[in-house]
């Protein structure tokens, strides 16, 4: 089962408190690798409050935490804070920096039982 | 911020009166009125049946026994410092028109809100509109803050 | 009267001035008043991962490292200077000097997003004001793809909702009348549930027609009929209205800012209304307006051997990919950027300038340590709405200032 979504990125200030506390912090990773989904979604996907998803498209896949909407309802789209993890899905061979916009972040999430994306995996995966 | 009902579903809902009101409904109110206190009905402590929901209900009253008698109750980890209910409170602004009035933090002690270490904090509440004998509904503070870090109880 | 000695954040573009440390004097921060929580942990950063002088991962003398610096930029036919928005300007300065010696292509973060919109303003195509202004002066703001209460915390209560101002005496309960535009709730939504207009991606140019469209008397043909007859209203009571785009709504107009010109161009035909940035890094508009006052432009750059800027310039990812030297000021594209951007600079050979440990500077061959800027150091730079800032540092520090090592690398050179 998976659903179709636009990711839209934003910023919050938390996370940005994590960040200058450290790139490798739980913290960092708690508010970073984290996805918050329509409610509708998320009943269709069966995934519970906190559950795992895999989110993926042609560019990489990533395993975050699913959260539900406390907004409007919005199926189809998605929200994550801008991190590495949601710049992982971004910007192609052309290479245009934004936070979502026309071209947006096309993905398709499903359910996971991976272990959630780590920090290091991500480093990694910038220098392979 | 909690609701009666919510506490209600937590009590015995038996109406014993052993805490000197007739209901259990009249109960919560008075604990969210912070009238009551939590210890007066007995039967939650002495039986054992009623242990998981005082355990939730001890969680969900802690905040109110902080809140002061304003029923201003702060929660630091949600503000965002952003200074929104600094500014709009009026108390601060007559208290310093220059600083306060015009965005910018205070600079004396006569302020009810300021900010410290990133998130607000509370002095002087007995300075505000909500306090004392001519108190009005102001909700300066709780309306203008984006993460509802500062509520009324 | 007590002397207050105010201090200076740099945590965002804001740069409020009015940051008391009353504990200073025994070293510590605790009881730091008037700082958001963004500028809290802004000043926290000080205190942990700060970066040691790294050369192939190896720890090395300072002077050690900044030798290895000078040796690839010396060597480098192709280089990179990248970041920039978050050093004073003198430090901006020593790095476009540094540009020209070398023949390096330079570029920053916000360029993308805020380049097209910030050359319209340094241009005086799009009519901007100070925040001082809008603190002053504005009845109606809006926040279009822009959340403050998240970027820029103390936004709305120093100057564009909260406070009084000189024709604003009653200010947000009955004078001012704050807009948001926005795809989600954001925080800032929060504050003004009535007067929030939702717009999916990618709709933002069908919300300016139908904006344009009710300015003209005609039904628009986008959202909710009456809430959009209602904006027109709202627009057309005001006397300063000024817009904030944040970066979702420029990059869903980046083909199509010659609409959004024409729409500033015809609110300014009904009343006065001004368009003010929302810049990313405290020091972001400091180096567009160095860039164009010296180039004309505020994206990418290539300076040639002359020190004048070349016609052509690459975009950025060509020029990252065919580097063989890129100098990161303050910046962590590893972070920030997308994954192909961020590929790119991973591949390359790179120097990193950082106070601290970033994930470019775990990749970069050199690292040098230097000082935070605005927090050790003192200097200059421009807040977002282009008024000059001048700040001493809040802490004293061995650590050497952006300048003071783009000035030694200029000399090993």
């Amino acid at each position: 089962m998976a659903v179709d979504v636009k990711v839209v990125t934003y910023r919050d200030i938390f996370q940005y408190g994590a960040e200058k506390m450290g790139l490798h912090s739980e913290e960092y990773l708690k508010l970073s690798a984290s996805i918050i989904l329509d409610k509708q979604d998320m009943a269709r996907l069966g995934v519970a409050e906190g559950g795992k998803v895999t989110v993926e498209n042609e560019l990489n896949r990533i395993v975050v935490n699913a959260t539900a909407s406390a907004d409007k309802p919005h199926p189809g789209l998605a929200f994550m804070i801008k991190s590495p993890w949601s710049n992982q899905l971004e910007g192609d061979e052309s290479c245009l920096p934004g936070v979502a916009g026309v071209r947006g972040i096309r993905a398709k999430v499903s359910p996971s039982t991976e272990g959630i994306t780590q920090m290091d995996e991500i480093l990694q995966r910038l220098r392979a | 911020m909690v609701s009666a009902m919510e506490i209600y579903m937590l009590l015995p809902k038996t109406n014993c009166k052993k805490c000197g009101l007739p209901t259990c409904m009249a109960f919560a109110v008075g604990l969210l009125g912070r009238e009551k206190k939590l210890e007066e009905c007995t039967p939650l402590f002495e039986e054992k049946k009623y242990e998981a929901k005082l355990a939730k209900l001890k969680d969900i009253v802690a905040p109110l026994e902080s809140a002061s008698e304003t029923g201003l109750i702060i929660h630091p980890e949600k503000c965002f410092g952003c200074g929104n209910c600094v500014i709009a409170c009026p108390v601060n602004v007559a208290a310093e028109p220059t600083r306060c009035g015009a965005g910018l933090g205070p600079e004396g002690d006569r302020v009810i809100l300021r900010v410290e270490d990133g998130v607000v904090v509370a002095n002087n509440l007995q300075e505000c509109r909500r306090f004392g004998p001519n108190r009005v509904l102001c909700n300066a503070c709780t309306a203008t803050c984006p993460s509802k870090a500062i509520e009324f109880v | 009267m007590t002397e207050f000695n105010y201090k200076t954040c740099t945590g965002c573009s804001l740069i409020c001035e009015d940051i008391l440390f009353p504990d200073a004097v025994s070293g510590s921060f605790s009881h730091a008043k008037n700082l958001c929580r963004k500028g809290q942990a802004h000043y926290k950063a000080l205190f942990s991962e700060r970066a040691e002088p790294l050369v192939e991962g190896s720890e090395v003398s300072l002077d050690q490292a900044i030798e290895k610096a000078a040796e690839i930029l010396r060597k480098a036919r192709a280089p990179v200077i990248y970041g920039w928005s978050n050093c004073t300007l003198e430090a901006q300065e020593a790095g476009l000097a540094l540009a020209a010696k070398i023949g390096a292509f330079v570029d920053d973060p916000s360029s993308y997003c805020e380049g097209q919109l910030m050359e319209r303003i340094l241009s005086g195509k799009i009519p901007s004001c100070t925040l001082d202004d809008v603190r002053n002066f504005a009845d109606t703001t809006i926040f279009w793809g822009s959340d403050p209460s998240s970027t820029q915390p103390r936004h709305l209560s120093r100057f564009s909702y909260f406070p009084r101002g000189e024709k604003r005496q009653k200010s947000y309960e009955e004078e001012r009348t704050c807009i948001v535009v926005d795809v989600r709730e954001s925080p800032t939504a929060k504050l003004c549930p009535n007067t929030t207009y939702r717009v999916m991606p990618g709709e933002d140019l069908q919300f300016l027609e139908a904006v344009l469209a009710v300015l003209e008397g005609k039904i628009p043909r986008f959202g909710d009929k009456k809430k959009m007859i209602e904006l027109g209203s709202i627009i057309k009571k005001t006397e300063y209205g000024v817009i904030f785009p944040g970066p979702a709504m420029l990059d869903s107009l980046r083909d199509q800012m010659d609409r959004f010109e024409e729409l500033v161009r015809r609110l300014n035909e009904v009343t006065t209304f001004k368009v003010v940035p929302m810049t990313g890094q405290y020091n972001s508009r400091g180096f567009s307006q160095l860039l164009f006052d010296r180039t004309g432009r505020v994206k990418g750059v290539r300076f040639a051997a002359s020190g004048e800027a070349a016609a052509e310039a690459p975009s950025l990812v060509e020029a990252v990919k065919g580097a063989d030297g890129i100098l990161v000021l303050g910046s962590d594209p590893l972070l920030d950027l997308p994954i192909g951007l961020a590929r790119a600079f991973a591949a390359a050979p790179i120097i990193a300038i950082d106070p601290r440990l970033s994930l470019t500077a775990d990749v970069a061959r050199v690292v040098i340590p230097s000082a935070i800027s605005g927090l050790e150091t003192g200097g200059t730079a421009l807040r977002t709405d282009g008024v000059k800032v001048t700040f001493e540092p809040s802490i004293k520090s061995d650590h050497l200032a952006d300048e003071q090592i783009l000035t030694r690398i200029m000399e090993e050179i």
